[in-house]
């Protein structure tokens, strides 16, 4: 089983890497909290799909998880997985424990 | 022709954008796209003088702000194919948490498979923009080749990222999750995109 913490770090990694595209005076907060999705957005569009995009890469290259973030499933949970990082860890951990 | 979504509305761009065009062509985000125009009469005199077999869009708001722009170029009856192009948000803050690029993307795909019966689209991105590399990889597009230095931009070679997507592959990778973009922006606006629909 994969511990929340680990995802976390897979996360906090993607949006490292986001950071590393933007200037030093406009980087991303990076804490659990932090909301991917919605008008408090910490992210863009592209940056949102770059994110998503290096977590499932990583989940699958480093953890043997194959899985999508972005299908129906995620989309008819009563709290978005993309609400915040708490959240889209949340979702990855639910989806590890039907591994 | 009007595309019309739930956030946006692709709309033909006209002269009367030439200024705020430029000016998102010629901001630091748009420094790995072609460099075009470098003033607002170039611009005028550019779009004035777009082809009418190509699709060129604003991306506009509901609320009548524009915030970025939008092509489908290099149109191939013969062989069903076109280029998405001259893709740029040029009003990030206006947008942010809205699936807007999403949405305007999804306009694009259903004009070239489901209006104008493309078999393919295809693209060409600058390699080192690896945000976009992975959005249009992430969105269903393939890896179909590399042209090594390819472009002379900001004082340096680059190389280019071919991307190619077919139709079979829109309708079962790219919707989907163009889809689930969507209705997660939905998910999460909650009452904020009443305003916008």
């Amino acid at each position: 089983m994969i511990a929340a913490d680990v995802v976390d770090t897979v996360i906090f990694r993607a949006l490292e890497a986001v950071n590393a595209e933007r200037e030093p005076d406009d980087q991303v907060l990076i804490s659990s909290s932090t909301p991917l999705f919605g008008v408090d957005a910490a992210v863009d569009s592209l940056e949102f799909v770059s994110v998503i995009t290096d977590v499932e890469t990583s989940m699958n290259l480093e953890h043997g998880m194959g899985i999508s973030l972005a299908d129906d499933r995620a989309m008819s949970r009563p709290v978005s997985p993309y609400s915040t990082v708490a959240a889209l860890r949340d979702y990855i951990l639910e989806l590890a424990q039907e591994a | 022709m009007e595309l019309n979504g739930l956030y946006v509305v692709l709309r033909p761009l006209r002269v009367e954008d030439a200024e705020v065009t430029l000016a998102w062509r010629q901001s630091d985000r748009a420094i790995l796209m072609s460099r075009g125009a470098t003033t607002v009469d170039e611009q005028v005199a550019w779009i004035a003088s777009t082809p009418e077999t190509e699709f060129n869009f604003v991306i506009q708001l509901h609320s009548g702000q524009t915030v970025g722009m939008l092509s489908l170029i290099n149109i191939d009856e013969t062989h069903r194919r076109a280029e998405p192009a001259r893709f740029l948000i040029g009003e990030p803050d206006a947008v942010r948490g809205l699936p807007v690029a999403v949405e305007a993307l999804k306009l694009l795909y259903e004009l070239a498979f489901d209006r104008l019966g493309l078999n393919r689209v295809h693209g060409a991105v600058v390699a080192e923009n690896q945000q976009m590399l992975k959005w249009h990889l992430y969105l269903g597009m393939k890896e179909e080749g590399r042209l090594r230095q390819h472009k002379y931009i900001a004082g340096r070679f680059h190389d280019i990222v071919c991307v190619g997507m077919l139709e079979s592959e829109y309708r079962t990778v790219a919707l989907p999750r163009m889809n689930a973009l969507m209705r997660g922006g939905i998910h999460e606006q909650g009452t904020h995109q009443e305003g916008v629909g």
